[in-house]
């Protein structure tokens, strides 16, 4: 049996990878399972999806904790969560990069795949969902199932949901990622602190209205707390500002979703501040004088 | 108040997990900035209530509260009894749910409030759907739209029911105040608001807020769409202060086509359903001008 954990962003199609490599498996005469994280996640937040693989019936129904082999579909993932916790001895990480394997830096030294699955899915059909090209990564780096049966499991899934068409296209650009797949062993970085959890006795709580802004072992807690969730890791365009064209209508402040936009003081001209900012394009898109521009990243 | 007026401080802070995109958090941005500080905030169930704080971290910096989906009305009614209790008359009370938790499951304790004319600053943020659980139809979603509960196919084309009207149904309640409001109107949306936490007594808001996610349109999206609405006639702003009432804007029923192509939920429609809705809006537009018209002295 091999056990596998996505780590995704909601949007990015993590529960279809987890689902297709399923098919592929079963394609290939094996027993298989996959099944999201169930969680308050919203489009752009961390999520996780897994999946297990054997060859005869799988009667083990929890999240898996211990994984042969972690995919990660997002290319800023593996600074914010340790995508190697609880990997198996010789277990191995396959990453959407731009480096080499032996470039990347993890917590620890691990086998690794690379490939630049939102490089592979632009160019193959012009959207940064990465889910089926890190598949055909999968493919090439594990060597657990052929290219051909993932191409397969990815029509499978992804044919009802999104159209043949589409789905053929998510096909080529597994088997595109596959070609380009390199393996090696990644360098260790510095560790990620482990979550640290905090757990308060429920009478020390005030009843039924939120918690007070309180200082914790796992950082700030209670109202207004959340300003120390950082969603700007959530960004794929960003706003180039041109402050000659800048009228100081000052529309971008008052729309932005994420109060990520700040009015300055000494000329009333507008920043950004990037730790929060998730590239929606509202910004741009209220400017009356195009001063506000969305870029790839 | 006008939008330069407002203060830099945020009461709802960045770092919530909203989508991309989403209106939600711009309205209560604003929304929060005109009340201030000594505000209580009750949430049901809904995106809000999860982007804006999972426990034991939340965005608001006022106290927030939070029990189940279907008793905004009467939570925020204890909120009002406890303060009176504590001698404090200087505080707002604001319940803020989606149209999910007002139309439908909300509505029962939001009728009983407003019928006894608590001082509730009631506020309902309406994306057309249950989004939260994942794009579930509510009483708010308009013909023709796609959802998981109305899926587009060969028998059914989207939702087969049109609108619910809630402001109409909190106006046979004789409030203090009711009114329908759009961020693509900026002055008009702070004066209602700001109208709003002057008064006494019961008053209910129906803001319009779209949700790139469940809409299937761009995240940038947002205040384009909200301004189209208005201009189809899709969605009238009006107002009544102490039944007596106003139509603030006169549309200019620009072809709804040009609305619903912008969004994915619409996208199955045919030519045939969309001459259904354009004769609903035209039919709306009478009826509201004759029974609004009629009320307004």
């Amino acid at each position: 049996m091999f056990e596998v954990r996505f780590h995704g962003r909601g949007g990015q199609g993590a529960v279809m990878a987890a689902q297709a490599l399923a098919s592929a498996a079963f394609r290939e005469d094996k027993y298989a399972v996959a099944f999201p994280f169930f969680g308050a996640e919203r489009r752009g937040a961390p999520v996780l999806a897994f999946a297990r693989v054997h060859d005869t019936k799988i009667y083990e129904k929890t999240q898996v904790y211990t994984p042969d082999y972690v995919v990660v579909l997002d290319d800023k993932l593996p600074q914010l969560v340790d995508v190697t916790a609880g990997l198996k001895e010789g277990g191995m990480v396959i990453l959407n990069t731009r480096e080499q394997p032996d470039e990347v830096e993890l917590p620890t030294a691990v086998r690794c795949g690379a490939v630049d699955a939102t490089g592979v899915a632009l160019e193959v059909f012009g959207q940064p969902i990465t889910n089926s090209a890190i598949l055909g990564a999968f493919a090439k780096a594990t060597g657990e199932l052929s290219i051909e049966a993932v191409e397969q499991g990815i029509r499978d899934i992804f044919g009802p949901r999104i159209g043949e068409k589409k789905a053929e296209k998510n096909a080529e650009a597994a088997r595109v990622a596959y070609e380009r797949t390199e393996a090696g062993t990644c360098k260790a970085g510095k560790a990620l602190d482990a979550s640290k959890k905090w757990l308060p006795d429920v009478h020390d709580q005030p009843m039924g209205l939120a918690t007070r802004k309180t200082e914790t072992e796992a950082g700030l807690v209670g109202i207004g707390s959340f300003c120390e969730n950082k969603t700007g890791s959530w960004r794929t365009f960003k706003p180039e500002y041109d402050a000659d064209k800048c009228i100081m209508c000052q529309q971008c402040w008052f729309y932005c979703p994420d109060a990520a936009i700040k009015r300055n003081d000494e000329r009333s001209l507008v920043s950004w501040d990037f730790d929060y900012c998730k590239g929606c394009g509202i910004c741009a898109s209220v400017c009356p004088v195009d001063a506000i521009k969305m870029e790839r990243e | 108040m006008n939008m330069k007026d407002l203060p830099d401080k945020e009461l709802f802070t960045s770092g919530h997990t909203a989508c991309p995109g989403c209106a939600a958090p711009i309205v209560v941005r604003n929304v929060m900035k005109i009340l201030g500080e000594k505000t209580l905030v009750y949430n049901p169930a809904c995106c809000l209530l999860v982007f804006g704080g999972t426990y034991p971290w939340v965005a608001w910096e006022v106290p927030y509260h939070h029990v189940a989906f279907e008793n905004t009305g009467a939570c925020a009614t204890g909120m009002t009894r406890a303060l009176k209790r504590m001698d404090r008359d200087d505080c707002t009370v604001l319940g803020m749910a989606g149209d999910g938790g007002t139309a439908d499951i909300g509505f029962q304790a939001l009728s009983g409030a407003a019928e006894r004319n608590e001082d509730i600053l009631y506020l309902m943020y309406d994306n057309e759907a249950y989004m939260n659980t994942g794009i579930q139809r509510s009483g708010a979603t308009p013909f023709g739209a796609w959802t998981t509960t109305t899926p587009a196919g060969k028998v059914i084309g989207g939702k087969e029911q049109f609108k619910k009207d809630v402001a109409q149904i909190m106006l046979a309640h004789a409030v203090p105040y009711v009114a329908t409001a759009n961020l693509a109107y900026p002055a008009d949306f702070l004066r209602k608001v700001e109208k709003a936490k002057n008064m006494k007594g019961f008053r209910f808001l129906q803001v319009y807020s779209p949700c790139p996610t469940g809409w299937r349109a761009d995240t940038d999206s947002a205040i384009k769409l909200s301004k189209m609405a208005v201009e189809t006639g899709l969605w009238t702003q009006w107002e009544a202060d102490h039944g007596v009432v106003k139509i603030n804007a006169k549309p200019k029923f620009t072809p709804i086509r040009d609305y619903l192509k912008l969004q994915g939920r619409f996208a199955h429609m045919t030519d045939e359903q969309i001459d259904v809705l354009q004769e609903w809006v035209k039919k709306k537009w009478e009826r509201d001008e004759k029974w609004l018209g009629a009320l307004s002295e």
